[in-house]
């Protein structure tokens, strides 16, 4: 209880300061600076966002089609000072009624593309007025899902191929057009131009789907519905008029959800710099409160406001509320988790803004990058953004797509409050270091140095999803890459991460004098590698699927073996430890080498690519 | 003036002692090292159909139905591999066997209107990479039936480059490369004043025969300089991964005149709230309003950058003569209220 009463206090005193920060002035202006981002979105949307006008330079002819595009200079010119004109460059194409002209070099090339396309958007407009639908748009392709033994696919669930095949044929008989297997007419001759007739008169069933498409064609609608799909349904397309599926609805919910965070935690890590810089954390720190009800009530009111925003916008989106609040929750605490690290680390504002907008970077990738993969692969529940798609979709998520998701989140805040309570003190809170320095103090001070190998245990545990998130990045980044180099390039970065997180409380331990025996270092350092290994096959477990689907998961997260990787780790862990211990911490670095290469070369026989 | 400069030269310092300035400068040096490989797969965002121009993919299809339409000729020129079935069990394993991309159900030719099915796998990207794959012949064999209705499209046999990547990478990837320095420009303005309002540094300096003017001006010389070397950086960078890009110092000219505004504005509002959380937080949202006005510029800064960057011959250079008057206008405003606003 007075526990809790001291937190709510703590609390309530942020709530207050950030009320005297929302004076009228501060209010006034942020409410007239987004009423006006709203008003002019709402206009540009309605205009259809055209980020550059008058890109291309078209000469046009008085007899030339009409070429309605703001990406478009129009130059009116008579044909022979227009083809004056593009030759002399001040032209990227030139168009008559009949013709058009260009040069061979790209910017003259490219434009011919953009005039292109334009003009069969017309023309696709022009015959869909001039012509029945039927002669128009002859070609109607119903696209259809099915699961494939990799997919991981909702849509399907147990169709079959004839099941789709089937069911078109139904389709086609309840709407009195019978299937391609439907009995012979006894006059072929006759039932052909009865037949012909009839399907110049009938509409087609799918003519309702044709004249939408027609119809968005004609508005310039080319967005997605947001209902976060991708691609529709069973949904019957036109070639012709068919819009590609943006797979945009992961970076939409992005921004939805994920940028008004961002801009909450820049009060919240504010609060943080600026009683460090005016040193009242001095106060704080002398009166009878534990670090961590500073930090948990200094949090509080912003996973309050973060909680409510993630209601308001899922109200907005019509989603699921206890089910955004369940899966946004994990988020929160991540974001607040990174921005604490930042806030405790720094003490200088513009270290901190650079900081930050690493940070903004760093999650926002986390967070889009492995859902862009939703479907393909289960690596993409990583990214809690992959459920709020399914949730939008109204696709159930499953516990373990959950926990996978969510739990490394919450381990990350569950580290970065153990580290911050144990770092909460004037001399790490206000002391200039360099990065690498005040991270090896933080670790010192966050160790139990009763309990040195319970504490190597912990830790290494702790790190693994530091280390899984480092590592989907680099594999994110990666797999960007020609093969050979990415491969190379993957492996080597994943293994550095390793090292680090299962060297990291041992080397302390030997920096500050914890352990002074070799045999003491062995010991920490197999603890540290059994440890870490027993945390990543429990990942494993919850994501059996990922690990073997993909060839660099394969060689990060070391098969489903248990004696040889466990060795591995052993091995590499105890390399890195000895080698710091016989040459003192300058040769951290070279022992790392020594390990990753160790670690590297296991990874790459596991691929085959060492025998 | 020798104080003005040593200001300059104090706040370059300062970045250059705080390791996180290299550490965004070293990230932007990744990113742009491979923003050739990462612009395509930024592409499949901006426009799907650019996999199908950018890949050379060629699929494993399935067809049942009528195995003898010119719709099996497309998919065989576009270097398609077509295999035939007639039984749909067998190509149902094939497919489910991974052994297929995709299977299409071909209806007799004169079948009026020609309703095909297409299976695609149950995983979004790859049935988006396969059926932009499959578009090609899929309007090539829409085009052959129309014409069968006498319906002829014109301009089918005009040429040209598939242009979504190249407008993507001038219109927004390069503007926006080439814009963000001047954001942080402005965030550095606004932590610089901050700190030394906060840190009572300010009155420090106020109390030597520097005015305060002397002082706002060199922090924004100290970030412009900072954006200038940044927006060198992403051409040389843009420039190794094979990018063209005309009238580098005109884009450089123009994205440091912008930046003047910006991190002009951005000490106004610094030496409004004079605490850097409202500062930054008011900044970010006039940022973002700024962005959306500038959508009604014609021409926009984006414009500007891209239309330079594309080589445009109609290019009015006058045009930066209107961002000069504005950062010249602007550069007015801080002197007249500075003092007024620090005795509030």
């Amino acid at each position: 209880m007075v526990f809790m009463r001291t937190v709510l206090i703590i609390a309530g005193r942020e709530i207050l300061r950030l009320r005297a920060r929302f004076n009228t002035k501060m209010l006034a202006a942020v409410i007239i600076l987004l009423v006006m981002v709203a008003v002019i979105s709402f206009f540009i949307l309605r205009q259809g966002a055209v980020m550059v006008k008058d890109l291309y330079i078209i000469g046009v002819s008085p007899s030339a089609p009409r070429l309605d595009d703001p990406r478009f200079n129009i130059i009116r010119a008579d044909p022979r000072e227009g083809i004056r004109l593009l030759n002399d460059g001040q032209l990227d194409v030139y168009l008559t009624g009949t013709a058009l002209f260009s040069r061979q070099d790209d910017r003259s090339q490219y434009a011919v593309g953009a005039v292109k396309s334009h003009l069969l958007k017309s023309e696709l407009e022009r015959i869909g007025i001039e012509y029945p639908l039927n002669r128009a748009f002859p070609l109607r392709v119903e696209l259809n899902y099915l699961k494939t033994s990799a997919a991981a696919g909702n849509r399907s669930a147990s169709l079959t191929l004839a099941d789709i095949l089937e069911s078109s044929s139904r389709v086609r008989e309840q709407n009195g057009q019978p299937g391609a297997s439907a009995v012979q007419p006894l006059n072929p001759a006759e039932h052909e131009r009865e037949n012909s007739i009839t399907q110049a008169v009938r509409p087609s069933p799918t003519d309702e789907q044709i004249s939408r498409q027609l119809a968005d064609l004609q508005s310039g609608n080319i967005l997605p519905q947001f209902k976060a799909q991708f691609a529709g349904d069973k949904q019957v397309v036109i070639p012709s008029l068919m819009n590609p599926p943006i797979p945009l609805a992961q970076v939409l919910l992005a921004f939805a959800y994920i940028l008004p965070i961002f801009f909450i935690s820049i009060f919240f890590t504010g609060s943080f710099i600026e009683e460090k810089m005016a040193r009242k954390i001095n106060v704080l720190l002398s009166a009878p409160v534990t670090p961590f009800q500073v930090i948990i009530g200094k949090m509080l009111p912003y996973i309050g406001y973060s909680l409510l925003i993630v209601i308001f916008i899922t109200l907005i989106l019509k989603g699921n509320l206890l089910l955004s609040l369940a899966i946004f929750l994990p988020v929160i605490l991540f974001i607040f988790s990174i921005y604490l690290g930042v806030a405790l680390q720094y003490r200088s504002y513009r270290d901190q803004t650079f900081f930050s907008l690493v940070a903004v970077t760093g999650i926002t990738a986390y967070l889009v990058f492995p859902a862009m993969f939703v479907g393909i692969s289960d690596l993409s529940y990583i990214s809690p953004l992959t459920l709020a798609v399914q949730m939008y979709r109204g696709i159930p998520i499953t516990v373990y797509q959950y926990l996978l998701s969510a739990v490394p989140m919450t381990l990350i805040f569950v580290l970065a409050i153990t580290l911050g309570t144990r770092v909460f003190n004037e001399e790490y809170l206000l002391s200039f270091r360099p990065l690498y320095i005040k991270i090896r103090e933080a670790v010192f001070l966050a160790m139990d140095k009763h309990r040195i190998a319970a504490s190597v245990a912990v830790f290494s545990l702790l790190l693994i999803p530091v280390v899984f998130i480092l590592e989907l990045a680099t594999i994110t980044v990666c797999i960007n890459l020609p093969r050979p180099l990415a491969l190379g390039l993957c492996i080597f970065i994943c293994v550095l991460i390793e090292e680090i997180a299962k060297s990291l409380t041992v080397v302390v331990s030997i920096e500050r004098g914890l352990v002074r025996k070799w045999t003491a270092v062995i010991w920490l350092a197999v603890v540290s590698a059994f440890s870490f290994f027993a945390g990543e096959k429990l990942l494993l477990f919850m994501s059996l699927k990922v690990i073997s689907e993909s060839v660099f998961t394969t060689a990060i997260f070391a098969g489903n073996l248990l004696w040889l990787p466990l060795i591995a780790h052993a091995v590499c862990t105890l390399t890195v430890c000895l080698v710091t211990y016989r040459t003192g911490i300058r040769g951290y670095p070279l022992a790392l080498l020594a390990g990753s290469l160790i670690h590297g070369a296991y990874n790459l026989s596991l691929l085959g690519v060492l025998r | 003036m020798k104080s003005f400069f040593s200001i300059v030269i104090r706040e370059i310092k300062s970045l250059r002692k705080e390791k996180t300035i290299l550490f965004a400068i070293l990230i932007q040096f990744f990113i742009a090292s491979f923003s050739s490989v990462i612009l395509l797969g930024i592409m499949v965002y901006y426009d799907p159909s650019s996999i199908g121009h950018n890949a050379r993919v060629s699929l494993n299809v399935g067809v049942l139905g009528d195995s003898r339409s010119r719709f099996v000729n497309f998919l065989e020129s576009s270097n398609h591999r077509v295999f035939v079935f007639n039984e749909p069990d067998k190509a149902e394993s094939a497919f489910k066997a991974g052994k297929l991309d995709t299977i299409v159900f071909i209806p007799d030719a004169d079948s009026n209107p020609n309703e095909m099915k297409i299976v695609l796998p149950d995983m979004d990207a790859q049935a988006t990479l396969v059926l932009m794959l499959l578009k090609e012949p899929l309007e090539r064999y829409e085009d052959f039936l129309r014409q069968q209705q006498g319906v002829f499209v014109r301009y089918q046999d005009v040429t040209g480059k598939p242009f979504t990547t190249n407008e993507f990478f001038y219109t927004i990837i390069l503007p926006v490369l080439m814009l963000f320095p001047a954001f942080i420009a402005g965030s550095m303005v606004i932590d610089s004043i901050c700190e030394e309002i906060e840190n009572k540094t300010l009155d420090t300096l106020l109390s030597t025969p520097i005015s305060l003017n002397r002082i706002t001006s060199a922090k924004i010389i100290a970030a412009l300089v900072v954006g200038l070397l940044q927006g060198i950086l992403w051409l040389i960078l843009l420039g190794a991964n094979g990018f063209i890009i005309h009238n580098p110092v005109t884009i450089l000219l123009l994205a440091t005149l912008i930046t003047a505004i910006i991190s002009t504005l951005a000490l106004i509002v610094a030496l409004n709230f004079r605490d850097r959380e409202r500062s930054q937080f008011i900044y970010s949202l006039l940022i973002l309003l700024l962005f959306s006005l500038s959508y009604f510029l014609n021409p926009s800064p984006f414009s500007l950058i891209a239309r330079l960057a594309t080589g445009d011959p109609w290019m009015n250079y006058m045009y930066l003569l209107v961002y000069l008057a504005a950062a010249a206008l602007l550069a007015v405003v801080p002197p007249l209220i500075s003092k007024r606003l620090m005795r509030g």
